[in-house]
């Protein structure tokens, strides 16, 4: 198994402890990462609500690069394998961005080529590698922890867009938190979406959706969130004081994980070279619980 | 001249045929796939807008099919070939076995009270088991046992035979065969129903994934006296009686993306009827009824509706809700909408939800139309030669159709079909007569 890995700039400019914990864990389960130099945005969410032939372009540009290694993308982020997935169907479709696209593409020697595959981090971790092997690759199970999933919007919509998960029972996180040997619970609100991107229009509301989900995260009697997208991360976790003071629960405190750190955990690796330091939501318990506090 | 007809499909609709063709003299051979002919109706509690008990309408009429001496029934059987023209169709129909014989089958019970195996019951829409031999339900026409071989010990696993060692007429036969009957036939009418759609890929109501979320059908089943819960409205999910009922029209029907494009034209009345019957049982339940557009367009519709939502309180919104969620501990759901007369977006709670799913055209359809030699519609039900000249008449002669194997309609148009089919049927039978004599 060996990918492109394609960060992306929200993990790049903030959301170290996610890279580093992939770097852990995925080399770990025999998956080879192979660096993508002159990788770019992806183009979204920000530049396609300007230009949408800004967003193709940086997108096939990341699929071109990507197919010069000749290796599949594993972007990090929802919003990036979205934009991937979005630019291979537009550029099926329309032949005229196609020229487009490759016309600019050769200007840096460039091809932008089909064959190349964005694969999600819940399809590598669940499809590919599987939670069979991720449980034999356990060490430390994170027995008696009761875990709540949190895909995020683009991982499961649109869902005629080849998304890794169903758009309404989403439960492959689920079987991988599972594997792990915490507990899971279906939840009403698991699909609800994190809020981010009405950031720009509407900050109060954005807090205010993010609060609702972390409320009944709480209220359901979870230990945890967890998640596979720096966007939706970022949210729940940096933003979690601000979203307790604008919906007037000063009490929140749900600690926040990228799954990847509780694999990684669980796989006895330890704590600081997952990033868990970088995480502002209360996560300390959670970690000593799992080590033991040999930490 | 041959003075016979077939009559394919023993629900409503090819009953009422088979009786109308019966008494203008005519030898019918009423072909049915299930081992009991009553259909979908004998399942139904009321029937609109009357609030008639609807097996109470019908088991007469079943069993008077039984007993008149011109109607010869041929349960578990299917119409495997049909060759000839109008006045002189040879049918091959295959009768599957039912393991046991009809003739000294006296529908005591004894059997079933032996058998070890349960299995859901079809008739009860699996809310309710039944053994795997029995009587598909207590009005059923034949009224003779079936063997379940699917999930029968001796049939599975080759032993046990409790049936055959208690039946007192000893009419269990292990043995039996499928058996092919030649039928020559003058004309040929289809009354073969319809199929529900399964909701379940609509992933956001939950069908299947939330218990308290049911089919307007398996809810039928729920609220009549003869259901799996004598007619209490207990909820799938603790048994606890349901207060507060929702019911969501158009499921699978008027849809762009799943389902059919088509208005299924009986849903808005029997999910109004099925809002009466929760009052009526309970008159303090509260019972919304989500709609897109209200399409009560028969005889004494409209007043039935006003009825239910002046005098009963039955509360309508216009809005189709985008979600349904349940509430992990309670089971209780949570439907989301937006009210379009209102512009509001808002949720409700409620115990129980229906969804009033769309009426296909039936598995056999597309089989049925190659073996009768008659075409199909866009949407794959039997195609009516002219929809508005000649409803009820094909493209083949002599081959008719009736009731919702060609378009989903209510039992009062099903009805009205089938007499005209039989005209239709019998007329054939004397012209034949007329030419051949």
């Amino acid at each position: 198994m060996k990918y492109a890995l394609y960060l992306g700039c929200t993990v790049q400019a903030e959301q170290y402890a996610y890279e580093a914990s992939v770097r852990q864990v995925l080399p770990r389960l025999g998956v080879e990462l192979v660096e993508m130099e002159g990788a770019s945005c992806c183009g979204f969410p920000a530049f396609s609500s300007i230009s949408s032939l800004g967003w193709h372009y940086l997108s096939a540009r990341n699929l071109a690069i990507a197919g010069s290694l000749g290796l599949d993308v594993l972007p990090l982020c929802n919003g990036c394998h979205l934009s991937f997935t979005e630019t291979q169907h537009a550029l099926e479709k329309d032949p005229h961005l196609r020229q487009f696209v490759d016309q600019k593409l050769a200007q840096e020697g460039l091809n932008y080529s089909e064959g190349v595959r964005p694969i999600h981090m819940i399809e590598l971790l669940h499809d590919i590698i599987g939670a069979d092997r991720i449980e034999e690759a356990v060490e430390r199970p994170l027995e008696g922890l009761k875990l709540a999933s949190h895909p995020g919007c683009h991982a499961i919509r649109p869902s005629e867009m080849q998304r890794p998960d169903d758009p309404e029972d989403p439960t492959k996180l689920d079987d991988l938190a599972r594997a792990l040997g915490a507990t899971t619970m279906d939840y009403p609100e698991k699909t609800d979406c994190c809020g981010s991107l009405l950031s720009t229009a509407s900050g109060r509301t954005t807090l205010s959706i993010a609060g609702e989900k972390l409320k009944a995260v709480r209220d359901h009697g979870f230990d945890g969130l967890f998640t596979t997208c720096p966007y939706c991360f970022k949210m729940f976790d940096g933003r979690q004081r601000a979203i307790g003071a604008t919906i007037g629960d000063r009490s929140l405190e749900v600690p926040v994980f990228y799954y990847t750190q509780l694999l990684g955990l669980a796989m006895g690796v330890e704590p600081e070279k997952l990033g868990l330091e970088l995480n502002m939501s209360p996560v300390d318990g959670i970690v000593k619980r799992i080590t033991g506090g040999s930490n | 001249m041959v003075n016979s007809a077939l009559v394919i499909g023993g629900g409503i609709a090819g009953i009422q045929a088979a009786l109308d063709l019966a008494d203008r003299g005519v030898e019918v051979h009423l072909v049915e796939r299930s081992p009991s002919i009553g259909g979908v109706m004998a399942q139904l509690d009321k029937t609109f807008p009357t609030m008639d008990c609807s097996i109470c309408i019908l088991a007469p009429k079943m069993i008077e099919c039984s007993r008149h001496p011109n109607i010869t029934l041929h349960t578990l059987s299917e119409v495997k070939e049909v060759r000839g023209s109008a006045g002189d169709f040879r049918v091959k129909v295959v009768e599957n076995p039912r393991y046991v014989d009809p003739v000294k089958c006296t529908g005591c019970g004894v059997c079933s009270e032996k058998c070890p195996t349960k299995v859901p019951s079809e008739f009860q829409m699996g809310l309710g088991t039944i053994k795997a031999i029995s009587v598909p339900f207590p009005q059923a026409v034949p009224l003779v046992a079936r063997i379940d071989t699917d999930h029968c010990l001796y049939f599975t696993k080759g032993v046990c035979k409790l049936c055959e060692r208690f039946c007192p007429s000893g009419a269990v036969d292990y043995e039996q065969e499928p058996r092919e009957v030649e039928l020559n036939v003058a004309s040929i009418i289809a009354a073969t129903g319809y199929r529900l759609y399964d909701p379940t890929e609509i992933g956001q109501y939950g069908y299947k994934r939330y218990l308290n979320v049911l089919t307007a059908l398996e809810f039928e089943r729920l609220v009549c006296a003869s259901g799996p819960t004598g007619g209490k409205l207990l909820r799938q999910s603790d048994g606890e009686h349901a207060h507060r009922i929702a019911f969501v029209q158009c499921v699978g029907s008027r849809g762009h993306r799943v389902g059919a494009s088509y208005c299924s034209s009986a849903c808005c009345m029997y999910a109004t009827k099925e809002a009466v019957l929760i009052k009526e049982h309970e008159p303090e339940s509260e019972v919304t009824i989500f709609y897109i557009d209200l399409k009560v367009f028969g005889q004494g519709f409209q007043d039935f509706v006003s009825r239910a939502r002046d005098h009963w309180g039955v509360r309508y919104i216009r809005g189709k809700p985008g979600e349904i969620r349940e509430d992990p501990r309670t089971k209780s759901l949570t439907l989301w909408y937006e009210n379009t007369d209102t512009g509001e977006v808002a949720k409700t709670e409620v115990d129980l939800v229906v969804l009033c799913t769309a009426m296909l055209p039936h598995e056999s359809s597309g089989e049925l139309a190659e073996v009768l030699g008659i075409e199909t519609d866009e949407y794959g039900f039997l195609r009516s030669k002219d929809p508005l000249t000649s409803p009820v008449e094909t493209s083949r002669p002599g081959v008719y159709v009736a009731g919702c194997c060609h378009g989903p309609k209510d039992i009062p148009e099903s009805v009205a079909e089938a007499s005209g089919a039989a005209a239709k049927a019998a007329e054939v039978i004397g012209m034949s007569g007329t030419g051949g004599d």
